[in-house]
C-alpha cells in the first residue's frame, strides 16, 4: 500500500475506532460506578423512608410498585416472618441481609439492602442488570455521533489530501514537459513546505544538466571548428595532388597529404582522450601502478618525435614510484606532456623527465628549454583549443587540456614555472597512494 | 597579381600558396597579426586573403585598421567560423567576401578573380582591349579570335599590364606581381617576358617608356 491517501484513510480509521472503542469503555465504567453510588443510594434511603412508614403505621401498606426501576421491597417481622413483598411474580429472594449486598437470585444477580428496625428488617432489592443497562446506553450515546463523524473525517481526509498533492501532481506535468532544451527550473514558490525540498533539489539538478549540456554543446561546437583546419588542409593537398603540373610537386602534395592525415588523426585522438579523460566520468580501473615504468613508456613514445627535431629527451627515476592511478591515462597524460616538450624545445635543446617517491606522494617533473610560457597565460593554456601566441605548432591545441582532465581524476595537482636556466618546467604531484 | 595570406595554421598556409603560385599568383604568407600589418605597409598588393583567429591580433581588427586607413585592397575572410554573426561582422568590418573552412580551392579562387573584377570596376569577367581578350578563369588568351599560348608568367605580365591600361608599371612592380617573396628572381625576367609577349601578340601591343616601364597605350 503506497498512497498517502489510503494510508491517511486506514490510520484515520484505526484512530477513530479505539478512541470510539476508549470512549466507550470508560463512559460505560463511569456510568455503572456513578449509577451503582446512585441506586446505592436509592435503596438506602427508601429503606429509610419506608422504616419510617412502618414505624409510625406498621400494618400500613406500603406504596407498591416501584414501577421501572424493578425495585422489589420486602418486610419482615422481628420473628422471620414475610409481611410484605412488593412484587410477588417476581423471583423471590429469601436470603435476609442487612446493610449492602450482592445476591444471585436464579442465575441473576441481584443488589440488596438490608435495614434493621424495631419491628424486623426492610430489604430493597434492585437486579444490577437495570445499572448495566443505563451505563451501556450512556456508552451508546457517546459512541454514535463518533461514528457518525467518521465517514464525514474520511471525505475531508480524501479532500485535503488530494488538495495537498495538486502542487505535486504539477509539478509532475511541469516536469515532463522538460527536455535537454528546456531547463529551466521549475517554480517552486507556491508548492508546500513538504515538497518544496525535492523541487529546490530537482532544480539544482537541472542546473547541473544545464551546465552539463552547455559545456558538452560548446565541446562539440569547438571541436567541430578545430577539425576545420586539418579538413581544410586535407581538402587543399587533395586539390594540388590533382592539379599537380609535374612530378615533383605531385609528389610534394603526396607528401603534404600525408602529414595532413596524420594530424587529423591525431586531433581525433586527442579528442577521444579528453572525452575519455573527463572528470565527471566515473573513474575507471584505478589500481596501484609504478608511475616509473608508465614513464619509461611515456618518454620511449616520444623518442623517434625527439630525434627528428634533434631534441635530447632524458629520464631520470627511481626504481619504483608508487601511486594509485589508471595506467592508459597516465600515460597518455606523460606522452602529451613530453611530446609538448619537445615541440616547443628548438634543436639542440633537452627535455628532462624525472619521476621521484616524495613524501606527499609521487612528482612527475617535465623541463624544457624552449620558450617558455609567460606566468600570464599560465592558466589559459589548459583551456581547450588554446595556443601559445608564439606557437608556430600546429598541435590539436587539446594536450594541456587533457593533462589537465586526466590530473583532476587523479587528484593530481599541476604547476607550470620557469625552468631554471629557461624553458618550462611542469610539476605534476601525485597524492599518497591509499 | 600579388596575393597576401595571413594564416596562422602552417599547413593550410603553404597548401594555399602552393595552389596561388600554380595559378600564377605571386603569394607571401604571413602567419600573425603584426607581421600582416607590416607587410601591408610596405608592399602592394593585389587582394589580402584573412584568416580571423590569429595570434596576437585578430584578424578583424587588421581589417578595420586598414579600411579606416583608406586601403581598400580587396579583403576575401578564410575563416573556420561560420556562425552568421561572424560572417556579418566580418563583411561589415570591410571584408569584400568571406568563405568558410574546408573550402574548395576552385571555389576560392573563383572568389578571388572576382573581387579582382569589381576592384578593377569590371563586370564582364574577361578583360578585352583592342583585338585582345584575356579570360582570368581559365588564364587564356585570344587575338583576334584566335587562342594565344602564354606562360603563366608572360601571362601575368600581359594581364598586370591590362588591368590598368595607360598607366606605367616598372619592372620592380612587375616583378612584385609575379614573384613573392621567398620566390627567386631572374635578373632581367621581365624583360625576357615582355619580349616573348611581343614576339607572339605584335610588336605594338606593349610600350616601353624608357627608364620607367611599360604600359599598354589607352584603345
Amino acid at each position: 500500500m503506497n498512497s498517502i491517501r489510503a494510508r491517511l484513510i486506514i490510520a484515520l480509521t484505526i484512530l477513530v475506532a479505539l478512541v470510539s472503542a476508549l470512549a466507550a469503555t470508560v463512559t460505560y465504567q463511569r456510568v455503572l460506578h456513578e449509577t451503582s453510588i446512585l441506586f446505592d443510594y436509592q435503596l438506602r434511603q427508601m429503606a429509610l423512608s419506608l422504616r419510617n412508614q412502618v414505624s409510625l403505621a406498621p400494618r400500613i401498606e406500603v406504596p407498591a410498585d416501584q414501577g421501572d426501576a424493578d425495585f422489589v421491597v420486602q418486610i419482615w417481622d422481628s420473628f422471620g416472618t414475610r409481611m410484605y413483598l412488593s412484587r410477588p411474580g417476581l423471583p423471590m429472594i429469601n436470603q435476609t441481609v442487612l446493610g449492602f449486598a450482592d445476591l444471585s437470585v436464579q442465575g441473576e444477580a441481584w443488589r440488596a439492602y438490608g435495614l434493621q428496625t424495631a419491628d424486623g428488617v426492610i430489604q430493597i432489592a434492585q437486579p444490577v442488570r437495570v445499572r448495566g443497562t443505563l451505563a451501556r446506553g450512556a456508552a451508546e450515546r457517546v459512541i454514535v455521533p463518533l461514528l457518525l463523524l467518521l465517514p464525514l473525517m474520511l471525505m475531508a481526509v480524501a479532500w485535503t489530501v488530494r488538495r495537498g498533492l495538486g502542487p505535486l501532481q504539477r509539478l509532475a506535468s511541469e516536469v515532463q514537459r522538460r527536455d535537454a532544451r528546456s531547463l529551466k527550473p521549475v517554480v517552486s514558490e507556491d508548492l508546500p513546505i513538504e515538497i518544496r525540498p525535492l523541487a529546490d533539489e530537482l532544480n539544482r539538478l537541472l542546473l547541473r544538466l544545464q551546465a552539463a549540456f552547455a559545456a558538452q554543446r560548446t565541446f562539440i561546437s569547438d571541436a567541430a571548428h578545430e577539425l576545420r583546419s586539418p579538413l581544410t588542409a586535407l581538402r587543399l593537398q587533395m586539390q594540388l595532388l590533382d592539379r599537380a603540373p609535374d612530378e615533383a610537386a605531385r609528389l610534394e602534395a603526396r607528401a603534404r597529404l600525408g602529414d595532413a592525415v596524420a594530424r587529423a588523426i591525431h586531433l581525433a585522438e586527442q579528442l577521444l582522450a579528453l572525452a575519455r579523460s573527463d572528470p565527471q566520468e566515473a573513474v575507471g580501473q584505478v589500481e596501484a601502478m609504478d608511475l616509473s615504468a608508465v614513464a619509461v613508456e611515456g618518454v620511449a613514445d616520444c623518442h623517434a618525435l625527439a630525434v627528428t627535431r634533434q631534441v635530447e629527451l632524458s629520464l631520470e627515476s627511481s626504481p619504483t614510484v608508487r601511486i594509485a592511478g589508471e595506467e592508459e591515462s597516465i600515460r597518455i597524460l606523460i606522452r602529451n606532456l613530453v611530446d609538448n616538450a619537445v615541440r616547443y624545445t628548438p634543436s639542440g635543446g633537452c627535455v628532462q623527465v624525472r619521476c621521484a617517491q616524495t613524501s606527499g606522494g609521487a612528482l612527475l617533473e617535465v623541463r624544457d628549454t624552449g620558450p617558455g610560457i609567460p606566468a600570464a597565460d599560465r592558466e589559459r593554456v589548459f583551456d581547450r583549443f588554446y595556443r601559445h601566441a608564439q606557437g608556430h605548432e600546429s598541435g590539436s591545441g587539446l594536450g594541456l587540456a587533457i593533462v589537465k582532465a586526466i590530473a583532476e581524476r587523479h587528484r593530481a595537482q599541476i604547476d607550470l614555472a620557469d625552468a631554471p636556466g629557461g624553458g618550462l618546467q611542469v610539476s605534476v604531484r601525485f597524492p599518497r597512494s591509499p | 597579381m600579388r596575393v597576401l595570406l595571413i594564416e596562422d595554421d602552417e599547413m593550410i598556409a603553404s597548401g594555399l600558396q602552393t595552389g596561388l603560385r600554380q595559378a600564377g599568383y605571386a603569394a607571401d604568407w604571413m602567419r600573425d597579426g603584426r607581421s600582416a600589418t607590416a607587410a601591408l605597409q610596405s608592399t602592394t598588393y593585389d587582394v589580402v586573403l584573412l584568416d580571423l583567429g590569429l595570434p596576437q591580433r585578430h584578424g578583424l581588427e587588421i581589417l578595420r585598421e586598414l579600411r579606416r586607413g583608406g586601403n581598400s585592397i580587396p579583403v576575401i575572410i578564410v575563416t573556420a567560423r561560420d556562425e552568421r554573426e561572424n560572417r556579418i561582422a566580418g563583411l561589415d568590418a570591410g571584408a569584400d567576401d568571406y568563405i568558410v573552412k574546408p573550402f574548395d580551392l576552385d571555389e576560392l579562387m573563383a572568389r578571388v578573380r572576382s573581387v579582382l573584377r569589381r576592384a578593377a570596376g569590371r563586370g564582364d569577367p574577361r578583360i578585352t582591349h583592342g583585338d585582345l581578350c584575356l579570360d582570368p578563369a581559365t588564364r587564356t588568351v585570344e587575338q583576334r579570335g584566335i587562342p594565344v599560348r602564354l606562360s603563366a608568367h608572360e601571362y601575368s605580365v600581359l594581364e598586370a599590364l591590362l588591368q590598368r591600361p595607360g598607366t606605367v608599371l616598372s619592372r620592380a612592380q612587375l616583378e612584385d606581381r609575379l614573384y613573392g617573396w621567398d620566390e627567386p628572381i631572374g635578373s632581367n625576367a621581365v624583360e625576357v617576358y615582355v619580349h616573348s609577349l611581343r614576339r607572339k601578340l605584335g610588336s605594338e601591343v606593349i610600350k616601353t617608356m624608357r627608364g620607367v616601364g611599360y604600359f599598354v597605350p589607352k584603345p
